[in-house]
Order: C-alpha cells, then sequence, then structure tokens
C-alpha cells in the first residue's frame, strides 16, 4: 500500500505517466534531466549573467568602479553595489514570502527600488 | 607612466573554472531548480513555484535549528576566540618549546572530522568513556545521550577542544610578524602588560583575527559531521544543528523541494553574516 500525503494527491496525476515516454521538450537533454531546469530558473540565471555582462560594458564604456565611500561608510566598488542589491534582493523576497506571502512582485519592485538606492548611495 | 595590459593570464584560469562550475556552480544551480519543484525522484519533476520557500520560512522546526545553530556558533567564538588568544600569549617564542607547541597544537586539526566524533562519543559514554565515567564517579549526573544540557556540553568541547588550535596558531602567526621596535618602545613608555596587548598585539593581530573568526563562524555554522557522530543530532532534535536537520530533510525523508529551499536560505544566511562580519572588521582599513 502506498501511503500518501494529504498535501500532495494532486500530484498523482503525474505519477500514471511516469513509465511513458514523453515528448522531448526543450530542455529535455537527457545528460541533464537531473538539473531539472524550468524556463523561470534558466531566466533567473540568464539575469545574473546578463548583469555581469552589462557590468563589464559599462566598466568599458564608463569607467568609475574604484572604490568610494557610500552612506554606510563602506568603500564600495561597482561590483560590490552589485553584490549587495542581489543578496538583498533575496532577503527581500524571503522575507516578503516569510511575513506576507502573496503578491511577490511587489517584493521585486522594492528589491530594484532598492538596487538603485545602493547604486547610487552606497 | 604606462602600464602594460595583458589579459592572456586569464586563459590560465579556466582549468580552475572548469573544475568550479563542476563542484560548485552546477550543483548549485541545481539546488535553485529543485527548490521550486517536488520530485518523488525517477527525475519526474513538478512544478510548485515559492511553496517550500514559504514553508520552510513558517515553519517551527526552521525556527528551532536556526536558533540552536546560532546559539552553538555563538558560544564556540565566545570559547575559542579569547581562549586561542591567550594560548598564543603564552606560547614560547623561540626554542624547542616553539615546534614542540606547533606540532601539538596542530595535532586536533589532523583528525578527520568524523574520527572526532567517534573518538569523544567512545571518550564521553557514561559506562565505559573516560570522561563520561570521571564525571560519573565525582557525583555528576553526566549522560550526553539523554540530557540535553549535557549533550551540549560535550558537543561544545569536542569543538573547542577540535578547532581552538586553529585560532591559536593564526594569532600565533600574527604574534611573531610583530617588529619588537613596538615592544621596546612600550617598554620605554612603560606601558602595562595589558596596554601593550590592547595597543599593539591585538591591533596587529586584526587580520589574522578576522581571518579566524570567519573561518571558525563558517566551520560551526555549517558543522555535520561532528556532531551527527556524537549525538546524531539528539537527544531527541536538541543538537540538530541547521546541516543536520537539512539532510534528514532531504535524505532521510526525501522532501528534495524542501531541502533545496532550505539550503538556499541557509546559504544566503552564511554569505550575509560573513559579507557584514567582513565589511565591519574592514571598514576602517586604509585603502591600499
Amino acid at each position: 500500500m502506498i501511503i500518501i500525503p494529504s498535501d500532495k494527491v494532486l500530484l498523482l496525476a503525474s505519477w500514471d505517466s511516469v513509465s511513458e515516454s514523453r515528448e522531448k521538450g526543450f530542455f529535455d537533454f537527457e545528460f541533464i534531466t537531473w538539473m531539472a531546469w524550468t524556463w523561470q530558473t534558466a531566466a533567473f540565471f540568464v539575469f545574473i549573467a546578463l548583469c555581469i555582462t552589462a557590468m563589464v560594458f559599462w566598466e568599458k564604456r564608463v569607467p568609475g568602479g574604484t572604490p568610494r565611500r557610500g552612506v554606510l561608510g563602506l568603500d564600495t566598488t561597482r561590483g560590490d553595489r552589485l553584490f549587495i542589491s542581489l543578496l538583498s534582493s533575496a532577503f527581500i523576497h524571503l522575507g516578503w514570502l516569510g511575513l506576507i506571502g502573496p503578491f511577490l512582485w511587489i517584493a521585486t519592485i522594492i528589491s530594484v527600488a532598492f538596487a538603485v538606492v545602493v547604486f547610487r548611495y552606497f | 607612466m604606462n602600464k602594460t595590459i595583458n589579459q592572456k593570464a586569464w586563459l590560465f584560469v579556466i582549468p580552475v573554472f572548469i573544475l568550479v562550475a563542476f563542484n560548485a556552480v552546477v550543483p548549485l544551480m541545481t539546488v535553485v531548480n529543485y527548490a521550486f519543484q517536488e520530485t518523488f525522484g525517477n527525475n519526474v519533476f513538478t512544478w510548485e513555484g515559492t511553496r517550500w520557500f514559504k514553508q520552510i520560512l513558517r515553519s517551527e522546526r526552521f525556527h528551532a535549528a536556526l536558533g540552536r545553530q546560532f546559539l552553538f556558533t555563538g558560544i564556540i567564538l565566545a570559547i575559542q576566540i579569547p581562549l586561542g588568544i591567550a594560548i598564543a600569549l603564552t606560547m614560547p617564542k623561540k626554542g624547542i618549546g616553539v615546534p614542540v607547541c606547533l606540532v601539538l597544537m596542530s595535532m586536533p586539526l589532523l583528525i578527520p572530522w568524523n574520527v572526532v566524533g567517534a573518538m569523544w562519543n567512545i571518550f564521553a559514554l557514561p559506562e565505559i568513556g573516560f570522561l563520561g565515567h570521571t564525571l560519573n564517579d565525582m557525583g555528576f549526573d553526566y549522560n550526553f545521550t539523554q540530557q540535553i544540557g549535557d549533550a551540549w556540553f560535550t558537543t561544545i568541547l569536542m569543538d573547542v577542544w577540535h578547532w581552538t588550535s586553529l585560532v591559536v596558531l593564526l594569532s600565533y602567526a600574527g604574534l611573531r610578524s610583530i617588529q619588537p621596535a613596538y615592544y621596546q618602545a612600550a617598554e620605554i613608555d612603560g606601558a602595562s602588560r595589558w596596554a601593550v596587548f590592547r595597543h599593539i598585539e591585538l591591533p596587529k593581530m586584526k587580520k589574522v583575527l578576522t581571518i579566524a573568526i570567519l573561518l571558525r563562524f563558517m566551520d560551526s555554522f555549517m558543522i555535520y559531521t561532528e556532531p551527527f557522530v556524537l549525538t546524531g543530532g539528539g537527544p531527541g532534535n536538541a543538537t540538530a544543528f541547521l546541516s543536520i536537520d537539512l539532510v534528514k530533510m532531504a535524505l532521510g525523508q526525501f522532501d528534495l523541494g524542501p531541502a533545496a529551499a532550505m539550503s538556499l536560505i541557509y546559504f544566503f544566511i552564511v554569505l550575509l553574516v560573513c559579507w557584514v562580519f567582513y565589511n565591519l572588521m574592514m571598514r576602517n582599513e586604509v585603502q591600499s
């Protein structure tokens, strides 16, 4: 007998199709199926990569990434400020999920606003 | 003066980059992917969105494990750092004593973690262990397998035994790099022993202590093997620190999605604390 947790009953639909051969999707490369890529998480990593690439081009076009003293009294370079922005956006999203829950896009807006503040004043 | 620009050196970084990609970046990406999905194995995944994050962030179990983790890390830092500095200050500065002390100090660091756990488990067993038996003979009601306080005491004692040497060795290296001229000047000024420590030795040790505290923070925050072998997270969940709880969730219950979400939250906490700490320590350093 299989004991099914009540919150997982809905997922049983996917069990029936376990043994069936599935149609190949764009991300169904055999050797990385264990990585379980989804377009959402892929988009997230592409976004990070784009951020870093953008930083390279920004520095080439307008050099100015040398450390400066910000409002916190920290010497930060542009890269540091990107790191601060990304890490704080992670915590803003986690805080939103933990304390509030729905409308996660509001946390995204807060994160972007905070990133702008970080790049200007930190 | 014109600097020559030579970017070819970056090519030498490629092997390391590939290595890191396979042992860190790819697994981390996989964890991110798992954190948003549910699986029962067989490479079948269903999208769950942010459900696991909500579940973990609001679970009593995670809060308790996080609390225990911070308490443990706080206690061992509060013991190991002052104790390490104190031992480094009393170590001999020349003669045969130096290599003897250094080798003795390095011994605990050379022992594999699971062996440390097994050693202390046997050492502390109330019936047959030297420590446990002696404590019981002395009239203490000591049993680390059943009493929460004793389990914590033993785990902390084990970590102090295992890792204080690291702080000692780093502090000793910092102390040895201080020029004798500083001590001579202090002597001429008639500075007390405390003043010498406070105004010469401590500032000169700042960098090595930063490294020591960072290493001890990270290692103790991610501690797994030693308490796993010593107490197995017990009695109950009393010494189930974050990593032990995480492995229980991932491998014991096979809840890969929630476990992945929990490891990401865990990872972000480590990143944040290290960043804040490093910046606090380096804030007043002059840029070279």
